[in-house]
């Protein structure tokens, strides 16, 4: 059985037990008493029969005492010697009645009744034979008036004997209660034979006389001596049984219901205290059971409170014991998981290395937002990543801090400020336009104008804002987000600090989305190839080196151009792990030319990332000691743009290229933000004028001119100039007269796969 | 059973076979001196009987009246003797040497007397057995007191002694029945003629009898407290 309430399961395991316990008590006295009542029965038949015995033995001692005594009084004697009937009739008659014999009978040497005080009474020739033998005898016998006597036979001596006297003594009910009384048991004596069984003399009532008299099966059985118990009306009788002639047996019976009427007495007392204790029991257990479930299931109550989220309310208090203890504990539990639920909650919508509010909470309170419009605003600073590398991850941070903190300081209430990831940051303008968010854009980035110290050294931190507007660009935090940040690259690339979402062209083509994601796997699925495009010397018609271009075969979408995915991974900073790649692949490229013997010099596109990583330098020079090139058989390009990012490390990575031997290029030149200057310091050696100039040289005199003097810049700087997007045999004339000394284009080769490259260049020297 | 002894000794064949017994002792007879009889009374396993009556009866004259008075003291609670044989017609005397008193009885019919509680001083005069038969004595105060007296019609009796032998002396010869009685007999004795000379004959009996069961007799003391 299963009890769901403690309580109950308290009160049922208390009374059951004691019911058990009870139950065995009182089976075990019930039994015991059985046994005890029989066995107290048996002794008290047993030893009542010893007394029994002793007592008839006594009684006919005494009996034949006082028969011989009688026999010898002088003048009983001369009655009997006188031989006269009547005389002897007389003096049996008053004789008996002195010693209370009932029955007198002199009887004659030869065994022949003389006289009695009865008429026709038979001298017990049995009795009388024995009394011959042993002097003395007695007996009982049924006499012909039915009733039982004891009787004696005696010699009388004058001195001799001269006859023999029997006396009767009656054996009636008297004589009975007399022994029941000293004996405890009831006693009877009872004439058995095969037709009948007459009660002679018994100490029992009447009824159970006749009871005894009419259990015909009983008289066989007593007769046998056997132990037996007999119910004589409601009683029932331990009864035992002595022969005491033949067919004469003496029973002698005890009560069972009154030895068991003490024990009978007990038990009743016994179930009294057991019903008694149950009903005590009952009530004790059910108030300790209400005493210890109560508690429980207040502290179940306030375990549920505490469950629904309500912490505030310490745990009631409870009583000083085992349960107050679990009670204490509970609160202390409750106290506990207060606290450990505003950690989490502080975790989850906190970040924790600046303490501002997180991209979860950023999300939480634009989705509770009050306002029907408002600005999102993100924030990148730049360079960061270049100082995390360079001064480590704990200057980042703490620089992240100070940012953080210096925002924080600016941003007026109302307006969430939040790290959503690395070193950008988010707001949320409720209420605000484009003037409003643009003004506190603006404020934000004069705050972080001011340079940061950290540990001594000056921090130069600058950042670029894109903002999106709701409802108007999107509804959604990601939509909102994701405007920013194009707005926000896009004010980084153009370097103009702030620049709204609707300056910027909408998102890229979901196309072009998906391709950013796919770039990574792309990469690992070796679907990146790379194409080469020859570079061209005008003056010796040889080709000399390649342009290595990057091209994604894609599975499903063909050849993907480079403007589809380039600027995305430069943007995403995907570059960094496709430049090494690259790199890697084309050393290898321009090794295996080499041992075929085509000496190409293949040049390699760098981003700004790339020319910004601290580790680009060693890479490189890895690569051709790997591959055992000579350094200036690769050349690295790179655009200003690139260098504007961070033109003094850019320069400084520069020097060290250039230092170890391999040959850079600027490339794109006069497309960017051309400045003369780091044209004047940068340490390279070719210059590669943009296709835009060259591609309309022979139509365009301005163009020819810009082309004509960067020509001549360039060879003045001691620079070799390379022209790119020649695409018809009279710009290549033109470029050569003009004195240029590389070109590049579809007139000279498309780009083409790898493989193909040996192929092409012996077939050109062979036309 | 009715081998017990018996007044009536109705056995007769066992009483024929007891005569052959005693004609075999007449035959062992040899005559004795002077006109006597010694007899011998022994028990069939040969043991010699005492205190066995040996009466000789003349079968024809008349018998001698010899008048004779007999003593049967009554001392230390014991008759003595205790066998006593007179002639019809003898007085006994009952003399109490006891320093108390008895009281003497005989319910037997030849002689139905009684001297109630006397002392030292003998009763008044002798009792007077005119009867011949046997009569039993006792004390009606000590149950274990116990004597026979065997009147007889002649004056020729004896009784014998530890060695189971009796002398009757001055029988004149002629013929006689031989009569051997005891108390304790276990038979009536069928009696047998027998001739005296005038010399002494002699006579082996043969008596079969029960062996005396001593009544107890309590110790002196007791006995003075008690009566």
């Amino acid at each position: 059985m299963v009890f769901r309430s403690l309580q109950r399961r308290i009160v049922v395991v208390f009374i059951g037990l004691l019911t058990l316990v009870m139950a065995l008590v009182l089976a075990l006295v019930a039994n015991r008493s059985q046994s005890i009542v029989a066995a107290q029965m048996q002794r008290e038949l047993d030893a009542g029969a010893r007394i029994f015995q002793q007592l008839v033995e006594q009684k006919r001692t005494q009996l034949e005492t006082t028969a011989a005594v009688l026999s010898a009084d002088f003048g009983f004697r001369e009655a009997i010697a006188t031989q006269d009937k009547a005389t002897i009739a007389s003096v049996l008659q008053n004789h008996g009645s002195r010693i209370g014999a009932k029955v007198m009978l002199a009887i004659g040497l030869d065994g022949r009744a003389i006289a009695g005080t009865r008429e026709g009474e038979q001298p017990f020739p049995e009795l009388l034979q024995q009394a011959i033998e042993h002097g003395k005898r007695a007996g009982f016998r049924k006499l012909a008036d039915g009733k039982l006597y004891q009787i004696v036979i005696v010699p009388i001596l004058a001195p001799r004997q001269i006859a023999w006297v029997a006396m009767g003594f009656p054996v009636d009910d008297i004589w009975a209660h007399d022994l029941a009384v000293t004996t405890g048991l009831a006693v009877s004596v009872m004439a058995v034979s095969n037709e009948a069984t007459q009660v002679l003399a018994s100490s029992l009532a009447s009824d159970q006389r006749t009871a005894l008299e009419s259990d015909r099966g009983a008289g066989g059985r007593v007769l046998d001596g056997e132990a037996l118990t007999l119910q004589l009306g409601d009683a029932h009788y331990r009864t035992l049984s002595l022969p005491i002639e033949r067919n004469l047996v003496v029973v002698l019976q005890r009560a069972q219901e009154q030895v068991q009427a003490p024990f009978n007495a007990l038990l009743i007392a016994l179930v009294t205290i057991v019903l008694g204790g149950m009903v005590l029991f009952c009530i004790g257990s059910y108030l300790l059971a209400r005493h210890i479930a109560g508690p429980v299931n207040t502290l179940a109550m306030e375990a549920r409170r505490i469950a629904a989220g309500d912490y505030a309310q310490p745990v009631r208090d409870l009583p000083p014991d085992e349960i107050g203890q679990l009670a204490r504990s509970f609160d202390q539990m409750r106290e506990g998981i207060a606290a450990r639920e505003q950690k989490i909650l502080k975790l989850a919508y906190e970040d924790a290395l600046t303490g501002l509010p997180n991209r979860t909470r950023l999300l939480q309170e634009f989705d509770a937002r009050s306002s029907q419009h408002g600005a999102m605003a993100v924030l990148d600073l730049d360079r960061f990543a270049l100082i995390n590398d360079a001064l480590g991850h704990p200057v980042g941070d703490r620089l992240l801090t100070e940012v953080a903190a210096r925002l924080a300081r600016i941003v007026p209430p109302g307006v969430l400020l939040a790290r959503l990831w690395g070193d950008e940051f988010a707001l949320l303008i409720p209420e605000a336009d484009e003037r409003v968010g643009s003004a506190l854009a603006e404020r934000l980035l004069a705050g972080l104008r001011v340079p940061i110290l950290i540990d001594g050294q000056r921090l130069d931190v600058g950042g670029s804002f894109g903002l999106s507007f709701y409802p108007r660009d999107g509804n959604d935090v990601s939509t909102l987000l994701r405007r920013a940040e194009l707005a926000m690259y896009a004010a980084k690339k153009k370097q103009v600090g702030v620049m709204l979402s609707e300056a910027v062209e909408h998102d890229p083509p979901h196309e072009q989305l998906s391709l950013i994601g796919e770039m990574r796997d792309a990469l690992a699925r070796d679907e990146f190839v790379i194409y080469y495009q020859p570079k061209l010397d005008l003056a010796s018609h040889q080709i000399i080196g390649a342009e290595a271009l990057l091209r994604w075969q894609h599975p499903t979408r063909g050849m993907v151009p480079p403007g589809m995915f380039i600027p995305f991974a430069e943007q995403t900073g995907f570059i960094r792990e496709i430049t090494p790649w690259l790199l890697n692949r084309v050393a290898g490229q321009a090794a295996a030319w080499r041992h075929a013997g085509l000496i190409l010099s293949p040049s390699v596109n760098l981003s700004a990332l790339d020319l910004l990583s601290p580790v680009l330098v060693g890479q490189v020079q890895h690569l051709v000691r790997a591959h055992r090139l000579p350094p200036e058989s690769l050349c690295l390009e790179i655009t200003e743009s690139a260098l504007m990012e961070d033109p003094a490390l850019a320069l400084a990575h520069l020097d060290d290229l250039a230092d170890s031997g391999f040959k850079l290029s600027i490339d794109d030149y006069g497309a960017g933000q051309a400045s003369l200057a780091y044209l004047k310091n940068l340490p390279v050696h070719e210059l590669k004028i943009d296709q835009i100039f060259v591609t309309h040289l022979t139509t365009s005199p301005k163009d020819a001119a810009i082309v004509r003097s960067t020509i001549g810049l360039g060879h003045a700087l001691g620079l070799k100039v390379v022209a790119e997007g020649a695409e018809t045999n009279a710009e290549l004339d033109w470029l050569r007269d003009a004195g240029c000394d590389i070109a590049q284009g579809y007139g000279i080769a498309r780009p083409m796969p790898a493989t193909q490259v040996a192929g092409w260049v012996a077939a050109r020297v062979a036309v | 059973m009715t081998d017990r002894w018996c007044g009536d000794g109705r056995a007769s064949w066992l009483a024929a076979w007891l005569l052959v017994v005693a004609s075999a002792g007449v035959v062992m007879a040899r005559p004795a001196q002077g006109g006597g009889l010694i007899a011998r009374v022994t028990s069939p396993a040969g043991f010699a009987v005492e205190d066995a009556a040996v009466v000789l009866e003349p079968l024809s004259g008349t018998v001698p009246p010899k008048h004779k008075q007999a003593v049967i003291e009554q001392k230390d609670r014991e008759f003595k003797p205790y066998l006593t044989i007179v002639q019809t017609g003898s007085d006994i005397d009952f003399p109490n040497r006891d320093p108390f008193k008895h009281h003497i009885y005989s319910f037997s019919p030849p002689k139905v007397f009684e001297v109630k509680l006397y002392g030292a001083d003998k009763p008044a005069k002798p009792i007077l057995f005119d009867k011949p038969g046997e009569v039993v004595l006792g004390c009606n105060i000590h149950d274990w007191m116990e004597a026979y007296v065997l009147v007889v019609d002649s004056p020729y009796f004896a009784k014998t002694d530890a060695t189971g032998r009796a002398r009757i002396d001055a029988v004149p010869p002629g013929k006689y029945r031989l009569r051997v009685w005891h108390p304790r007999q276990k038979k009536e004795q069928a009696t047998g003629e027998f001739e005296i000379s005038s010399k002494s004959s002699e006579a082996n009996l043969t008596l079969d009898i029960a062996p005396r069961i001593v009544k107890p007799k309590p110790p002196l003391g007791a006995d003075r407290d008690s009566y």
